[in-house]
This record gives structure tokens, C-alpha cells and sequence, in this order.
């Protein structure tokens, strides 16, 4: 049977596992978590805390991803769509002076029930047909933007200042959107988490290894594609919200296809179908950019894709995998690839297509 | 499975926290001029008494990294020159050198604020860079940093307005400039003309189609017959350019800033046999780059707006303007080729005109620094054409308003004051 | 109507560069089972190589074979030292290292020979022939006479050759493959090699009207992308068609529908491909897939 997917593999030596099963342990890493979230923003630079309330913005939106992808095994390049519109929305209602929960309720509906229509037509035609339209997305979303420029502000994007810290509070405009970013992500990501580790995301999981054993076990794959697809939009736009919160300034630019297929190897770099793996993949995202620019401006390109290539050729897995790589390597020999190899072997079985790219294969059932 | 779970996802955060404590924490500055920080009076940061920086953020990859290049290469090559010599002397007394820091945004806002946020603390000034959403995106930023966002490449007009923007300033005629300049011309010239329009969708083109729309709106010798748009990343403007042949107008007006599409708009249109009369726009006329290959020579007249000298042109071969930028160019400028686009030269003047506000400012403050900049007038530039000055003191203009119309004579642009 | 006629082969024109994309994109999945994003830009760094020669004063024929010798080397050597540890492994790490590959390939051609847009000699000149009331360019007559050329030798070689065969037999099941003793590998370099070489051809049809730039293929890539789609994976002449047809009702859709316009053009391919798979899944001219539980 399938083995379970990968970033669950168990590694420790039997005393460090016994250390964990002490509940004050269990408790006290998260609690320790908070508390260094909380003082983080006062005691860092405004850059710093800049360049993480960016990281929280692209993290999000490789989680939403990541859970039509890399959890649910469908081919989705449209995911900088819905963060576009998550911040069109948020822009356009700032700009109108609604009230800010109603906008951010807004920003995670629209774009989720965009999603919804998406999924209901194109999941029941199989992995192709969803790749496809979910490229049309951003490809079309831009000049469409361009189009509507009454509300859109058009060519020339709409500004936005709303995020700044409130009077009494004490605090930097920067810190402020840094804690704004940390509790609405830090939730996301919660949710996400509890998502994925319950029923449903073990559906995601059958219906992303095959297709035909989940229907035959009473689970609809369309069903959960569309599920799938829909969450994946509406964390695309809390993204899209925090995007405005922290850079304040939209335009078509922002949905372009090729920040779609940025959007990709962030997830694939920080480990797909990796709750973690999605943090490091947005800070993956925002930090080779800046880390390359430092290096030197005119190269930046030839830099990146250097780290795309030697970050992958070290950890195929993506980032998220260097704990379970490091203690493999130390066991195992070179096995690197046979285990990434058949941990991932459910996912190349065909099922009716996860992804665009996959031939036809009459294999034998051997999932 | 679950027990694992917080102590593991602590790590990766503690891990991700710290990787981007280190990288970040190495480039960002210290809290000085935080967001609502701003005292006045007190030394800016970026400048010494021997030294100013200044900070540059275009795209120096993707499809606009061509004129983004330029636009880094011709203030550098400009204060590269100055330094040699050995420096600009202030208006307070001091000489310094000056250095430029450019980082690439590749065209995307996101990137540019992160450029603008990561400079902001180290250097003086913000200049010179590309692009209207890319400055749009950090122009709040810079309004409430009190940082100057000065002579930007962009035609975008908002950025002139001293009311919405006081810290900035266009460098570039606005877009509604140049299209009216030569709607003015063409409503001038007596006849009646039939105008066909083909445009980029976005403000540029807009802009330019604006201007023109003004100029002639009273004309009743004009009539503008077919008017159609393209997007930046189409492959081919065929379709638009048969549809336009078929309204036989005799005049085009052509808003594109993309040489390979106007190349192929101008082959195209041979290719139907229309051959109208075509204006294009100051970033896509060059003669070597533009007119030869697309057959310019074919058609009755080829109509541009400028305000800078073409290098390329044998009317400025023995300039003594041209002569030391193009030395510069490849000397201080890191740019060996010869100038690509027309923002090499303009990128140049900026640094001119960066040099008359440093000669003016009495206080190393950024506020003294835009009331210095804000007062340039009449200033001929080196490179620009005659008839043609920087002027700032202008409301709601940028540095460089006037511009002059050319018809292209063949090798290179005349200018003329009336439509043949 | 003779402006009907003239958006026809206008498209045809246009869709031939997207078809010529297209046909890499199809061979190399064929061969390795991969979407290579990195299809065009190691064609536009071949023909950088062509433009290097030719500014060294080589004729452009010699210049051009050479380039395609050099093709094929880097197809091969892609394949046996970057793609061959992703292969097996999951499908979306694999686009993702293409995407690497495309992301390097476009930084080292914008350090070797800059951003700038270079002039590209043109193998057929630009003179005008006109017919039926169309004027097109010898250009655009050539380089869709070179696709058609291409498309056919291809669809040959993938169903009337041995080496065509075993290309397909190893995509579809490597080991059974190698247990009948295709050399799998070198088979995986050959199909890269070749695939590497199409592109070359295409980026030095179309280069000269692009002119040459480090990212001169990257808009057509999507649409030679959704040709690929539209027209099955597993069929040459499936993909030059669809792009045809792409080419032909963008221009169409753009004149004849104000809705859509000049602007949304680009949406056409998509609500094509989307109508077009409710009907068919496997594409136009895609074979069905057979999945065994």
C-alpha cells in the first residue's frame, strides 16, 4: 500500500522520542514559538521585520499551493491569481473606506468563490484540463485588470495606505503589519495544519496517489479537487490581504503568469506537501531575490537559477526534507534517490492525470 | 505522528526565523528614520563630507532589462567622470564624491518597495529608476519616509504633481506631452488627415493617446479613423496593423515602446502597401536600432519627438557632448556596447541635473536637497537638443517638458516646425 | 473579405512560431515523459551561438548547422548530467528543475550578450508575394514551409522508425524498456539531443522578426504550451495544427468579436482548449489514455 507521505517518517532513537512523550515538552516548544513570535517584531530592524512580514505574505500563498498540489496532487499554475484578487479586493475596498473586517472578509471570499466556479468546471475533466485553465488564470487576469480599470485604477495600480499602526499603541507602522501578518498567517496556517491532518487531508492523499481506488473507497475525487482547489483559493486571498497590508500597492503586474511559476518552485524548493515546507518556501521566494541582488545586481537571474538548480540537486525533496535527508544519509548509503524514489512512486502512478506532464503508463496496479 | 509535530514545526520556524534574521540582518540599516521618524534638521543618511550615495531600483533582468540597464549605466558613467576629476562641489561648501547603489527589481513592484526598503537607510536619494508601477508601488513609502524619490523614467504624470508628490520628481516629458506635441503639429499643417492609432494598453500608451486627442480635438482637419490597442507581450501586431491599412489613413500614430513590434508594425505596413505617414514615440526611433531594419525610408515622412541627441546620429559624430559620454559610457559606465536605448543619454542628463541641485543645496538634508532640485531652470543639459531645457520649477511638470518633433531625413532626424 | 484572408494567414504566420515550440515541447515528452519550460530557452541560447558566429563573419548556413550540432549536445548533456536524478522521481520537482534550467540558461545568455535586443540575419528575405488579394512576406512562407517540414519528419519518426519506437517504449515504461534491451539511457540523450535541436531550428526561424533577446521565446512559450495541450501530447502534427488554429482565431477573435478585443485575445487558445477537452480529454489528436488499477 502507499507509504505515508514522506515528511511524517519517523527518525529519532528511542530516548529522544520518550523526551517528546513528556506533555510539558510537547507543550512548551509551540508555547516557546509564541512568545518568541510575539517579541520578535520589537526587538529586529524595520528591514528585518519588512522582509518577514513579506516572507509571511508569500508563505501563505505557497500554502494555499501547496494544498491544492502538493496535498491534493493537482496541477494548479493560477495560484498568483487568487492573490491577486485577494488584493485587488482589499485595495478597492480600502480605497473606498468599507469597514476593514468586512474588506477582509471579502478578499477571502471572492476569490475562493472564483475558485469554485474554476474547480466545478474544469475538475471533473482530469489533470490537463485543470493545468490549462488554471494558466489561463493569470494570463488572462492581467489584461482583464488592465480592463477594468475603474476598478482596478488600471495600467497605473491602486495605492492603498491603511496599515498603519494605530495611535495609541506605541508601535512602528512595520511592526504593526509584521503582527498583523503573524496572527492572521500563524491562523491560517493552524487551520491548514488541522486540515491536513484529518480526514480530509487523508482523502487528499488517496485521491492524489489514485484516483480510481479513492472512488472505488467511496471517496469523489471531484469533489475533493473542488475542495481542494476552493481552500487553496481562499488562502490565496488572506494572501492577496496581506499583500496589501504590507506592500500597499497593487497593479496587473502583481498576477503575472511568471510570479505563478515562481509560486511553484518556492513550493517545490521548501517541500511539497509540507506545512513547514511552505514557510520555507515563501521565505525561499522573497530572500534569494534580495540575497542575490546584494551578490550583484546586473546577475541576479544567472544567480537564482544556480540556487534553484544546487538546492534541488542536494535535496530533492525540497528543503523541508533536510532533517529526514540528513539522518538518512547517515544510515543509508547514496539511497537518497531509491527513497525519494518510492515515497514518491504513488504520485507518478497515473491516476487520471495529477499532474500535466505525466505519460500514459500501463503499469500494473502497484500502488 | 502528532507528538513529533510541534517540536519539528518549532525548529523549522526557529530555522526559517534565523536564516532570515542573518541574510536581512546583514543588509538592513539601523533604526534610524523609522517610519514616522523623521527629525528635521538633523544629517540625512547617505552623505559625508566626502561621499553621497545614492540608490537606484530598475530592472536590470526580464524583458525591460535592456533600457533598465541604461538607466543605471548613464548616471554612473556620469558621476564616474565627476569623480575622476574629483568630485561635485556642494552648495555647502564640501566636495564629495558621489556612488551609486542599484539593485534590480526586474520590473516588479513587490521587489522594488523591498529595494526601496533595503536602500532607504544608506543612501541620500532614491533616482533614476524605471518604470511607472515599480515607482508607483513605493512612492507612499517614500512620501512618509521623507526620502526623495528624484527623476524617476517615467512619463507618468502624478509623480510631477508637488501637491500628491512632494518628494518626487519626473525626469521624462509625461507621455500627454510628447502625443500632444506632435497633434499640435499635425493640426497646424493645414490639410485634412485621416489618423489611424495604434497604442500599448497601458498608461504609456494611454498617455500618449491622450495628448495627441487633446491637440487635434478642435481641429476640424483631423479625424481620427481607427484607433486599436496591442499588449506588451503580444509576439505580433499583424492583425492590427491589416486592420488599421484598411481604414487608409494617411497619418499613424503609433504609441509602442517595444522595438521588435514597431520593427515588424513598420515591415508589415510596407508588406500591405499602406504607407502612411508614422509618428513614433522619443524610446523607439532610433535610426540603427528601429528605422533601418523596418524600411523607414520607405515611407513619405517618420515623425519622433526628442529632447536628447542621438549618439548614433552623423549630425552629433564630432559633438563634444557625444564624444566624452560615450567615453564615459565605457569607461566609468560599465555599458561597452554602443547605447542601446535612448535612456543611456537620458540617464546621463540626470546626472547633470543631480549635479546642479548638489551645487545648489546649502545643507546636506534631504529637504534642502528637493528645494535645490525644485529650482533648476533653464539648465541645458549636455545632450540636450537646442530649443530643449531642463526646467523644474515647473508645477505639475517634470524635469523635461519641452520637447522639439523630428522627421527623419533618411540617416538621421531633422527637426522641423511644420508637417511636410 | 480580402481582410479576412489576410488575418488568416496573418494567424498561420504567427501560429507557426508557437507551432514550431511546440513540436520540441511534444518530443521531448515523448521521450522523457517531462514538460520541459526549458524548451525555449535553450533555444534561443542555440541561437545565440548562431549570432555570435555570425558576427565573427561565418555565413549563416554553416553557422546555423553548427549551432544545431551544438543543440544536440547540450539536449544530451542536460538530460544525462541535470534531468536524469529527477526523472523517476516526482513529476512537479522535475518541471521545477526545468524551470531552474530556463531561469540559469536566461541569466547566462543576459551576462554573456546583454539584454539588448540583437539584429538577427534572416535565412529567407522579407519580399512581398501576393496572391488572392494577401500579400505575405517569403518569410513568413518559409518558416511555415520549415515547420511542415519538421512536423512531418517527426510524426515519421515517432511511428515509422525503430529509433522513433524505442524512444516512445522507454517514456512509457523504462524498465520494461531496459529489460528488452533498449540502451535506456542513451535513448533518454537522444530524444533531449533531438528535441534541443528543433528548438534550435525554431528560434533561428523566428528570431529575426523577435529580434534576439534573452527571453525572446518566453510569451510564446505559453502558447506553445496550450497548443501542446490542445493538440495531444503524443502527436506532431496534432500540436502544429492546434497552434495554427490558436494563431488564426486570436487574430480572428480580436477583429470580428469587439468583446474580446485586441486585449483578451490571449483568452481564445484557453476557451478553446477548455471546449475542446470537454469533448475530448485526451486532446484533438491525442491518443486515450489506458490506466489500469
Amino acid at each position: 500500500m502507499a507509504s505515508a507521505p514522506s515528511n511524517r517518517a519517523s527518525t529519532s532513537s528511542s530516548s529522544l522520542s520518550s523526551l517528546r512523550q513528556r506533555p510539558w515538552v510537547r507543550w512548551a516548544a509551540p508555547l516557546l514559538l509564541v512568545v518568541v513570535l510575539a517579541v520578535l517584531p520589537l526587538v529586529m530592524s524595520e528591514f528585518v521585520n519588512e522582509t518577514l512580514a513579506r516572507i509571511g505574505v508569500f508563505a501563505v500563498a505557497v500554502l494555499g499551493l501547496n494544498v491544492v498540489m502538493g496535498y491534493a496532487g493537482q496541477v494548479s499554475l493560477g495560484q498568483i491569481f487568487f492573490l491577486g484578487v485577494g488584493a485587488y479586493v482589499t485595495a478597492y475596498g480600502v480605497t473606498n473606506e468599507w469597514n476593514i473586517v468586512l474588506v477582509f472578509v471579502l478578499a477571502c471570499l471572492v476569490p475562493a468563490v472564483a475558485g469554485l466556479v474554476v474547480a466545478l468546471a474544469a475538475a471533473r475533466l482530469g489533470g490537463l484540463a485543470i493545468a490549462m485553465v488554471t494558466i489561463a488564470l493569470p494570463i488572462v487576469g492581467v489584461p482583464l485588470a488592465k480592463r477594468l480599470s475603474e476598478y482596478t485604477g488600471g495600467s497605473q495600480g491602486l495605492s492603498a495606505r491603511f496599515a498603519e499602526a494605530p495611535e495609541g499603541s506605541g508601535l512602528f507602522d512595520d511592526q504593526w503589519q509584521l503582527y498583523i501578518v503573524l496572527v492572521i498567517g500563524g491562523t491560517v496556517f493552524l487551520l491548514t495544519r488541522f486540515l491536513v491532518r484529518g480526514k480530509y487531508g487523508r482523502a487528499f492523499a488517496i485521491v492524489k496517489g489514485n484516483e480510481n481506488v479513492a472512488s472505488s473507497m467511496g471517496i469523489s475525487p471531484y469533489r475533493y479537487k473542488v475542495l481542494a482547489f476552493t481552500i487553496a483559493s481562499l488562502i490565496g486571498g488572506v494572501s492577496g490581504f496581506l499583500y496589501m497590508v504590507v506592500i500597499q500597492y497593487t497593479s496587473p503586474e502583481t498576477m503575472s503568469f511568471g510570479h505563478s511559476i515562481e509560486l511553484l518552485a518556492a513550493m517545490v524548493i521548501g517541500g511539497a506537501a509540507s506545512i513547514v515546507g511552505s514557510l520555507l518556501g515563501g521565505a525561499f521566494y522573497v530572500l534569494v531575490p534580495q540575497l542575490t541582488n546584494q551578490v550583484d545586481a546586473s546577475l541576479t537571474t544567472l544567480l537564482q537559477g544556480v540556487i534553484l538548480l544546487v538546492v534541488l540537486f542536494v535535496l530533492p525533496g525540497g528543503l523541508a526534507s533536510l532533517p529526514r535527508a540528513l539522518t538518512r544519509g547517515r544510515r543509508r548509503s547514496g539511497a537518497e534517490r531509491g527513497a525519494a524514489a518510492s515515497t514518491t512512486s504513488p504520485s507518478s502512478t497515473l491516476g487520471s492525470g495529477t499532474s500535466a506532464e505525466e505519460p500514459e503508463t500501463e503499469r500494473q496496479g502497484h500502488a | 505522528m502528532n507528538r513529533h509535530f510541534g517540536a519539528r514545526r518549532a525548529l523549522g520556524i526557529a530555522v526559517a526565523s534565523a536564516l532570515a534574521v542573518a541574510v536581512t540582518g546583514c543588509g538592513g540599516g539601523d533604526d534610524a528614520g523609522r517610519s514616522g521618524d523623521a527629525a528635521e534638521g538633523a544629517p540625512s543618511p547617505g552623505i559625508t563630507d566626502t561621499s553621497v550615495t545614492l540608490g537606484i531600483t530598475t530592472p536590470l533582468s526580464g524583458s525591460t532589462a535592456g533600457p533598465g540597464t541604461c538607466t543605471v549605466a548613464g548616471v554612473t558613467a556620469y558621476f564616474g567622470m565627476k569623480n575622476a576629476e574629483g568630485g561635485v562641489e556642494f552648495g555647502d561648501g564640501k566636495t564629495r564624491t558621489v556612488e551609486i547603489e542599484a539593485l534590480d527589481d526586474g520590473y516588479d513592484p513587490q521587489q522594488a518597495k523591498a529595494n526601496y526598503d533595503q536602500l532607504k537607510d544608506d543612501v541620500f536619494a532614491m533616482t533614476a529608476g524605471l518604470g511607472t508601477p515599480t515607482n508607483r508601488a513605493w512612492r507612499d513609502a517614500a512620501i512618509a519616509d521623507e526620502v526623495p524619490q528624484a527623476l524617476i523614467m517615467t512619463g507618468d504624470p502624478l509623480f510631477s504633481d508637488t501637491e500628491e508628490s512632494p518628494w518626487q520628481l519626473g525626469f521624462v516629458p509625461v507621455y500627454q506631452n510628447e502625443g500632444e506635441a506632435f497633434g499640435e503639429l499635425l493640426a497646424a499643417s493645414g490639410e485634412d488627415h485621416k489618423v489611424a492609432i495604434l497604442s500599448q494598453n497601458d498608461d504609456y500608451g494611454a498617455g500618449y493617446v491622450e495628448g495627441f486627442k487633446s491637440a487635434v480635438e478642435d481641429a476640424d482637419n483631423i479625424e481620427i479613423v481607427d484607433e486599436l490597442t496591442y499588449e506588451a507581450t503580444d509576439t505580433s501586431v499583424d492583425a492590427q496593423i491589416t486592420e488599421l491599412a484598411a481604414s487608409n489613413a494617411d497619418v499613424i500614430f503609433n504609441a509602442m515602446s517595444l522595438v521588435p513590434l514597431v520593427v515588424s508594425a513598420l515591415q508589415k505596413a510596407q508588406q500591405l502597401n499602406w504607407k502612411p505617414s508614422w509618428f513614433l514615440p522619443s524610446n523607439t526611433s532610433s535610426p540603427g536600432a528601429v528605422l533601418e531594419p523596418g524600411g523607414g525610408a520607405a515611407f513619405p515622412g517618420i515623425y519622433s519627438v526628442s529632447f536628447a541627441k542621438a549618439p548614433a546620429s552623423p549630425a552629433f559624430a564630432q559633438d563634444e557632448d557625444v564624444v566624452a559620454y560615450l567615453a564615459a559610457l565605457k569607461q566609468y559606465g560599465d555599458y561597452p556596447d554602443p547605447p542601446a536605448f535612448p535612456h543611456c543619454q537620458w540617464s546621463w542628463m540626470v546626472g547633470a541635473t543631480l549635479e546642479q541641485a548638489f551645487q545648489n543645496m546649502e545643507e546636506p538634508t534631504r529637504d534642502s536637497f528637493m528645494e535645490a532640485l525644485r529650482s533648476i531652470e533653464g539648465f541645458q543639459a549636455p545632450l540636450m537638443l537646442p530649443d530643449t531645457a531642463v526646467d523644474t520649477t515647473q508645477d505639475g511638470q517634470p524635469a523635461v517638458s519641452s520637447v522639439v518633433v523630428q522627421k527623419y531625413n533618411g540617416r538621421g532626424y531633422d527637426t522641423v516646425e511644420a508637417f511636410e | 473579405m480580402g481582410k479576412f484572408v489576410q488575418l488568416v494567414v496573418d494567424g498561420l504566420s504567427t501560429g507557426s512560431v508557437y507551432a514550431a515550440l511546440a513540436l520540441a515541447i511534444v518530443l521531448v515528452h515523448q521521450a522523457t515523459g517531462l514538460i520541459n519550460f526549458a524548451q525555449g530557452g535553450m533555444a534561443v541560447l542555440s541561437a545565440y551561438v548562431v549570432w555570435s558566429l555570425t558576427e565573427q563573419g561565418v555565413p549563416l548556413i554553416v553557422a546555423i548547422l553548427l549551432a544545431i550540432v551544438f543543440s544536440i549536445v547540450l539536449g544530451a548533456v542536460v538530460e544525462r548530467w541535470l534531468m536524469r536524478r529527477f526523472e523517476r522521481g516526482d513529476p512537479d520537482t522535475a518541471v521545477v528543475v526545468t524551470i531552474g534550467l530556463l531561469t540559469l540558461i536566461t541569466g547566462f545568455a543576459g551576462w554573456l550578450w546583454t539584454y539588448n535586443n540583437q539584429q538577427f540575419p534572416s535565412l529567407f528575405s522579407l519580399d512581398t508575394v501576393s496572391f488572392l488579394g494577401v500579400s505575405v512576406s517569403q518569410r513568413s512562407i518559409g518558416t511555415t514551409v520549415v515547420i511542415v517540414v519538421a512536423m512531418v519528419l517527426l510524426q515519421l519518426l515517432f511511428v515509422g522508425t525503430k529509433l522513433g519506437l524505442a524512444l516512445r517504449a522507454v517514456a512509457i515504461n523504462p524498465q520494461s524498456a531496459a529489460f528488452s534491451g533498449l540502451p535506456v539511457g542513451r535513448l533518454l540523450m537522444v530524444g533531449w539531443g533531438l528535441a534541443a535541436a528543433l528548438g534550435a531550428v525554431a528560434a533561428v526561424l523566428v528570431a529575426p522578426q523577435l529580434t534576439l533577446t534573452p527571453g525572446m521565446l518566453d510569451n510564446a512559450l505559453v502558447y506553445a504550451l496550450a497548443a501542446v495541450i490542445l493538440g495531444g501530447l503524443t502527436s506532431p502534427i496534432g500540436v502544429v495544427l492546434a497552434a495554427w488554429m490558436i494563431g488564426i482565431l486570436e487574430n480572428l477573435a480580436a477583429v470580428y468579436v469587439p468583446f474580446i478585443g485586441f486585449d483578451l485575445k490571449v483568452a481564445v487558445p484557453f476557451i478553446l482548449i477548455f471546449v475542446v477537452l470537454l469533448v475530448r480529454p485526451q486532446g484533438l489528436f491525442g491518443r486515450k489514455n489506458v490506466v489500469r488499477v
